[in-house]
């Protein structure tokens, strides 16, 4: 049986949508995906019926600021201040050094946060949502 | 990139303090493994390099990943017995200030510790106070 720990995951990204690029100095991402419940229970029922609804995704990557500044990288860190986002940027997270076991989307980046603490190293936190499909290719 | 060298590491931490206690007045600095025989009355230090954790810093394989390699620096600051800790603090300062929050090639060093007054001086005969600091680098694969 194989397990994988977090170290061999890694996050790809491209704002033109295209062709996913690996981000540096990655630390953990997470993606919570959601579908939503509909309630069909019949009047009278005894028992609640649901069926699925929408689905969407959210979650997080955290990067450590290496002030890389040319590559995708860089990119990936400030398209929350992007002025118009269609939504188009790619994402691909993986589990697997391999690069065969991803989840991929496109989605929004919607949220930064930027901290520096003493002693530490500074650590960015990049909040998303998805835009359209998951493809889960785990 | 390739995997961090700790003599290196080492050589950059040791170098800064030989340099430094090389300048007047003059200091003897013995190192890790190194037959040294103090001479009485006299001052010197003992410089102690130790690597301790390694921590995973980013996702990645062997290749396209960092580490953390964290260390200790431990300075044992000898000086005469019976005259006061005025000569032994004036050596702490200069070793503190020498790496007090300074990044050198990479290294990265904390706020020291000390220097602390030893109750048991090894060897005996001295007044002993000890500088302790952490250091951290940065490993590339």
């Amino acid at each position: 049986m194989a397990f994988y720990r977090g170290q061999q995951g890694s996050v790809k990204f491209d704002d033109a949508g295209a062709t996913g690029v690996t981000i540096t100095s990655t630390r953990s991402w997470s993606l919570t995906v959601e579908k939503e419940s509909l309630d069909t229970t019949a009047l009278g029922a005894t028992y609640r019926a649901n069926v699925g609804g929408l689905i969407s995704g959210s979650g997080t990557v955290e990067v450590l600021y290496t002030a890389s500044s040319a590559d995708e990288t860089n990119v990936f860190i400030e398209h929350v201040n992007t002025a118009t986002d269609e939504g188009l940027a790619l994402f691909e997270l993986f589990l697997d050094t391999t690069g065969t076991k991803k989840i991929s989307f496109d989605g929004v980046i919607t949220s930064a946060e930027y901290s520096a603490t003493v002693g530490e190293i500074e650590v960015i936190t990049l909040n998303f949502v998805t835009n359209g499909d998951i493809t889960l290719g785990i | 990139m390739a995997a961090v060298n700790l003599n290196t590491i080492r050589s950059t931490i040791e170098g800064r303090l030989a340099t430094e206690l090389a300048l007047s007045p003059v200091i003897p600095v013995v190192f890790h493994n190194q037959p040294s025989t103090p001479t009485p009355n006299s001052s010197f230090v003992q410089c102690l390099v130790s690597f301790g954790n390694n921590n995973f810093l980013t996702m990645g394989g062997t290749t396209g990943s960092s580490n953390s390699v964290i260390g200790v620096i431990v300075m044992n600051v000898f000086t005469p017995k019976g005259v006061g800790p005025g000569a032994n603090l004036t050596i702490g300062k200069r070793i503190r200030d020498l790496y007090n929050r300074q990044v050198v090639s990479g290294v990265h060093f904390d706020p020291p510790t000390g220097p602390e007054v030893v109750a048991s001086p090894a060897p005996e005969g001295y007044f002993q106070t000890q500088v302790r600091l952490t250091f951290e680098t940065f490993e590339d694969l």
